[in-house]
């Protein structure tokens, strides 16, 4: 009898050909295009909420509207993560797959004595893509109205705003000294997003580019 | 196009929020009288010209802000 496990499936049907990592469906498509967009819901992403003044936000060490990327000890392996401040009081944090249950005790022992600290695992409820290339601020700009000028949106920034009519989460976190901008939305909307820049990215050379963990 | 300052997130497009409406004092549901509940309900004062409003910034900071508008120009301005 066939052996048979779990697999994770993101919002967004993987291109062909599509493998198993890490316990999630994805791309085995690598490109080498000069911008490309990549699905990278199989990360980990976990939310907190606390007051945005108060123990939990100092030890946190991340303002609304900055990235920071850490090292954690997640079991017995240390793991980078991106702290995101994305909201006043609200942070998200990122984590290499099926890093749910180390990240959520780890942020569990971080809350501050007293605040009132919620903590919730939105690994398969959120959507994440990542856009990568020198032209990815230029496909981006076709979809928000925000200024993604390096004055207003440098390297480490995030902000939320409406992204494709959708409420997205954007994180500038440039790889190698290349523009990329990770975007997250409701699970609902990712295939929407994904084909939205898709489709924006398509008069400069946008290819699909398959998620290897951990990335990020 | 009509700008809000949020003082979160800075001035954003007025698609992100969601209107919240003349902010009206809520009376007291034990002593109200019926007219006092219908008005707090349905009744808005509804000026040309400068009013001060609630919004909910629903695709950014997700928090309320109050700001005043001016309903003949759409100029926004903190209060």
């Amino acid at each position: 009898m066939a052996e048979t496990g779990v697999v994770a499936r993101s919002p967004i049907a993987p291109a062909a050909p599509e493998i198993i990592l890490a316990g999630w469906a994805v791309s085995a498509r690598r490109s080498g295009a000069a911008l490309t967009v990549t699905d990278c819901t199989p990360l980990t992403k976990v939310a907190i909420k606390a007051a945005p003044v108060g123990a939990t936000a100092e030890r946190l060490e991340v303002p609304f509207g900055r990235v920071s990327r850490q090292t954690w000890t997640l079991g017995d392996r240390d793991c980078s993560v991106m702290v995101v401040g994305s909201g006043p009081g609200e942070w998200l944090v990122l984590g290499p797959p099926g890093s749910q249950v180390s990240l959520i005790h780890q942020l569990s022992a971080l809350a501050g004595d007293g605040d009132l600290v919620a903590v919730v695992d939105l690994s398969h409820g959120r959507a994440l893509v990542r856009l990568t290339g020198s032209w990815a601020a230029e496909v981006l700009a076709k979809e928000t109205a925000m200024d993604l000028g390096d004055s207003v949106c440098p390297d480490g920034a995030a902000f939320r705003s409406a992204v494709a009519g959708l409420a997205a989460d954007v994180i500038r976190d440039d790889r190698d000294g290349t523009r990329s901008y990770l975007v997250g939305c409701e699970r609902s909307s990712g295939q929407y997003l994904f084909d939205s820049l898709l489709e924006s990215g398509a008069e400069f050379g946008i290819e699909v580019d398959g998620f290897v963990p951990p990335d990020i | 196009m009509i700008l809000i300052p949020c003082p979160w997130c800075g001035s954003r497009d007025a698609g992100e929020f969601a209107y919240g409406g003349e902010p009206t004092p809520r009376p007291d549901p034990r002593t109200a009288t019926r007219e006092q509940w219908r008005g707090y309900l349905y009744l808005r004062n509804n000026v040309a010209g400068w009013t001060t409003e609630r919004w909910y910034h629903r695709m950014g900071c997700r928090r309320y802000l109050t700001v005043q508008r001016n309903t003949v120009t759409n100029e926004v301005r903190q209060p």
